[in-house]
């Protein structure tokens, strides 16, 4: 109650006259934010007190955490109150994180206590807590075997796919040779040269940094080459009357033009790169979060593949939001487009 | 105009080449059939000369521009600079096109340090590009980027552009159609300043008889394409023009008859 009347009554702080200009939108804050922070704290109690249909470890660590998440709830609204800044950001976070709190609430009752999705292919919450808390080497291991192989692999095919692109672009003598080529191999799923890979390379790992390289270096090339084919033909007209040679009008011209289509056929060449990135350490790499989800499905440790997944998430929408961060600092110049 | 005298410095490249257009003929394929766009074409344009190219909406003046530029050759004649055949671009000639085509990706002042960086002489020349930059006003905008330009502007970065170069030949092509009135009248005597400041020899394509009398010291009109010289008319006025001038009332009734035009007037 304080929390209400100090928000609607406060007469100091520069929020609070906010507050009363537009009460509107503060009452149904506090409100989402109580709501939010009862489901978290509900989630905690039903955990802590409810016995458990298998065992599964963590359960006051996890009650813990969600005390703790309803706690931030409510300390992050008071803290908005006199800085406004974090307050939006804070409001903002509300409708979510009720959703999440009722989500993991009916989880947890559904998985863990009353036992009705089936056991234990459903762990509840806590179940993946112990996961990370307990094995978190080996998910840390996954991730950076798996950063490293991406990394090699979409740096390779981005290289190789936008020399190709600007080649194509660029020479009627390579367009003869290679197009053919690029019609004829390109649409083939890179996956299907999975098995020849595996046996034409050394080694696992340099078969599936070609896998990788493939997959992301068809759609770069091609996007590439249509940025460099649909550069307005006035640019280069205006760069060869100020005396220009062909390297600069590859370099300074048509390079720089073509960019924003580069950048296309990067995420492209991203998206589908991750489905290769998987399969490839599913298949043969013995390293990575793939192998651990096929490792962790030999041991039927549902709770472990989960986490891996939720891992694996967060992994491939961070190199994603990665990549639109170097697309808006080197597209800079454009307007903002769309948002991650 | 803001910057003029930070230019009075400078070296002045006067023109002393003459431009010589010699039966120039030149057609393009469409569809396979020929079109002929030039038939026959010939003047001779003196050092420091300003020229109006002056004729009907796609009688060929861009074409004629673009083999004086060098980015084409002519299926017929020569276009020579003293008695030598253009064979290709050259910075002495350089074309403001009647779209700015700023680079999107460059600031301003990358932009109008476009010609000097392919040439290879940003190094020594840099202070060129801020003379060039306060000749047309634009200094406080050197860091935007194109998109935050107003057409006005964005065509003074292109003539800022061409300028930094200090070509012997300056080449418009309807450089100003696209601006508003006001703007419009106060760039054509921006250019004829910076021609009688610079000494370039000026050619200048324009659909609009009024902006070729206040500018130009001679008008050679087209016929329709495939275009031919209708008429070459010296304009004997005194700068700055009116265009109330009797003098230029009566050349303009004369062109627009030229033009097939003299009963809308
Ligand atoms: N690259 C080209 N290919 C084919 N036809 C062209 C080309 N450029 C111009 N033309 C044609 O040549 C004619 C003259 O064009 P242009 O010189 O641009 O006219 P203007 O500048 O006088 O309006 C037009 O009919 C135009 O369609
Ligand atoms: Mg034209």
């Amino acid at each position: 109650m304080t929390l209400i009347t100090t928000i609607l009554d406060g007469q100091e702080s520069e929020a609070s006259s906010l507050s009363r200009s537009n009460p509107a939108i503060k009452i149904p804050a506090v409100l989402l934010a109580l709501a939010a922070s009862a489901s978290w704290l509900a989630t905690a109690a039903v955990t802590y007190y409810m016995p458990d249909v298998i065992d599964f470890g963590r359960v006051p660590e996890f009650a813990a955490l969600s005390i703790l998440i309803a706690a931030a709830l409510i300390a992050g609204v008071i803290a908005g109150i006199r800085q406004p800044a974090l307050g939006a950001k804070v409001r903002r976070l509300l409708p979510w994180s009720l959703a999440l709190g009722i989500f993991t609430l009916i989880w947890q009752l559904l998985a863990g206590k009353l036992g009705v999705l089936p056991q234990p292919f459903f762990p509840p919450p806590h179940g993946l807590l112990e996961v990370f808390t307990d094995d978190y080497p080996k998910l840390i291991e996954g991730v950076l075997a798996s950063l490293r192989l991406e990394f090699l692999g979409f740096a390779f095919g981005a290289i190789i796919g936008f020399w190709v692109g600007v080649a194509l672009g660029w020479s009627r003598t390579f367009g003869y040779w290679v197009h053919p080529i690029m019609r004829f191999i390109g649409p083939v799923p890179s996956i299907a040269w999975l098995p020849i890979a595996f046996f034409a390379f050394p080694s696992s790992f340099s078969a599936s940094i070609f896998l990788i390289a493939l997959t992301t270096g068809f759609p770069v090339a091609v996007l590439t080459w249509s940025g460099v084919a649909s550069v307005n033909p006035a640019y280069y007209d205006v760069a060869r009357t100020l005396g220009a040679n062909e390297r600069f009008l590859i370099f300074k011209v048509a390079i720089p033009a073509a960019l924003p289509h580069v950048f296309v056929g990067l995420f492209m060449g991203l998206g589908a790169s991750f489905a290769v990135l998987v399969t490839a350490e599913m298949m043969g790499v013995k390293a990575g979060l793939g192998f651990y989800l096929q490792w962790a499905q030999g041991w039927a440790a549902y709770a472990n593949m989960y986490a891996a997944l939720i891992v694996m998430a967060v992994m491939c929408t961070g190199l994603v939001s990665l990549l639109f961060k170097i697309r808006d600092r080197v597209l800079s110049y454009q307007k903002g487009d769309v948002k991650w | 105009m803001v910057g003029a005298t930070a230019y009075a410095h400078e070296p002045v490249a006067a023109a002393t080449r003459a431009l010589d257009v010699h039966s120039v003929s030149h057609a393009y394929t469409l569809e396979g059939n020929p079109l002929p766009v030039l038939d026959n074409v010939g003047f001779r344009v003196e050092p420091g000369g300003f020229v109006a190219l002056l004729g009907p909406s796609g009688c060929g003046k861009s074409t004629l521009l673009r083999l004086v530029a060098g980015l084409e050759q002519p299926v017929r004649g020569e276009i020579r600079v003293d008695d030598k055949a253009i064979a290709g671009p050259d910075p002495s000639r350089v074309v403001v096109f009647q779209d700015p085509t700023l680079y999107p990706w460059r600031s301003v002042y990358d932009n109008v340090a476009l010609g000097l960086e392919a040439q290879g002489l940003l190094k020594t020349r840099r202070h060129r590009v801020d003379e060039a930059l306060a000749l047309v006003g634009l200094t406080p905008f050197k860091k935007a980027y194109p998109h935050q330009l107003s057409g006005g502007m964005a065509q003074r970065v292109a003539l800022a552009r061409a300028l930094v170069n200090d070509p012997e030949f300056l080449i418009l092509d309807e450089p100003l159609g696209k601006l508003d009135s006001l703007t419009r009248i106060s760039m054509q005597g921006e250019i004829v300043r910076l021609w009688q400041q610079k000494g370039f020899t000026a050619l200048l394509v324009t659909h609009d008889v009024e902006e070729a009398l206040v500018m130009a010291t001679r008008i050679i009109v087209f016929s329709d394409r495939p275009a031919t010289i209708k008429a070459d008319i010296p304009v004997d006025r005194d700068y700055p023009r009116h265009r109330d001038d009797p003098g230029l009332v009566e050349l303009r009734r004369k062109i627009l008859g030229l033009l097939g035009l003299e009963a809308t007037w």
